[in-house]
């Protein structure tokens, strides 16, 4: 039983930890559509799609 | 044995079940300790006065078996000396929901005086919607939980919480926006109105559904949609 003792220490004292940071938790990094990026690539999309097909030759 | 993240999930999906319901049953079951117990009773300290939420919201007595877990919560994780102000106002908010649906159990681990909370008015906009939103287990109206000095200090910043509410929906922080939202539910006064412009409502609905999966955001937008519903006014 006694060697368990440390061990049963430890748990206790790594679950303070893990409440105090989940009660402390810092600002989740937040992300955003960034409209110039979005606009960007729906111009290239959008110019490939519109683009006439490449010439073929006439038999 | 399970991450104490998913035993703070499991707990709160278990709140926002009996706070849909309306029933009056408890919250946490009582097979539902077993070889996790010290894990089920950190999560319980994780999710604060927010496991009594649906009697305090319902007006239901708690049951005895959440009682005992919140108070064993109380006792076996209280605020160290280096504990951070919401470590502290989380513990105190656990103390004086369990001094309001256990009177007679008055232990000297629930007494204490209630924190500083003048740091609140000094932060800034942004500050004060994520500190507002991790302490959002104290958004309960006074008129069911009796005054608070956190809703107190918030009472005047509806406008810089609507601005922060709308800040965490384009940051897709749907933890901060649905705790932001329950704050301003609560908030919302003659004398500190939340804009009609915000369309609070439509807004919690949103984070429901974008954010909803977590059940933390989940818990929040519920007892934000029963605030605004007046179930607790």
């Amino acid at each position: 039983m006694s060697t368990l003792k440390p061990e049963t220490r430890d748990l206790q004292k790594s679950l303070e930890e893990d409440v105090e940071a989940a009660l402390n938790p810092g600002e989740a990094q937040g992300y955003y559509r960034d409209t110039r990026e979005c606009a960007a690539l729906l111009l290239i999309a959008g110019a490939a799609l519109l683009s006439p097909p490449a010439p073929r030759p006439k038999k | 044995m399970k991450n104490l993240s998913g035993a703070v999930c499991d707990l709160a999906s278990e709140v926002v079940s009996v706070l849909r319901d309306g029933d009056h049953r408890a919250v946490i079951s009582p097979n539902g300790q077993g070889p996790d117990a010290e894990l089920g009773v950190a999560a319980v300290r994780v999710l604060g006065a927010d496991v009594l939420l649906p009697s305090t919201l319902h007006r239901h007595p708690a049951a005895p078996g959440d009682l005992r877990l919140v108070r064993e919560a109380v006792r076996t994780f209280p605020p160290g000396g280096d504990a951070s102000a919401s470590t502290e106002w989380s513990h105190w908010a656990m103390r004086e929901a369990l001094r309001r649906h256990d009177p007679t159990a008055a232990a000297p681990q629930l007494s204490g005086a209630a924190p500083d909370a003048a740091w609140l008015s000094r932060l800034s906009w942004q500050e004060l919607t994520h500190q507002l939103a991790v302490l959002g287990a104290l958004a309960v109206p006074p008129a069911v939980a009796g005054p608070s000095p956190v809703v107190a200090a918030a009472a005047p910043r509806t406008l810089d919480l609507a601005r922060g509410f709308v800040r965490a929906v384009r940051r897709r922080d749907w933890l901060q926006a649905a705790g932001a939202g329950r704050w301003l539910a609560v908030l919302d006064s003659d004398t500190s109105p939340v804009p009609a412009t915000l369309g609070l409502d439509a807004g919690l609905d949103f984070v429901l559904r974008m954010g909803g999966a977590d059940p933390r955001v989940a818990l929040h937008a519920h007892a934000a949609r029963l605030l605004r519903a007046g179930a607790a006014g």
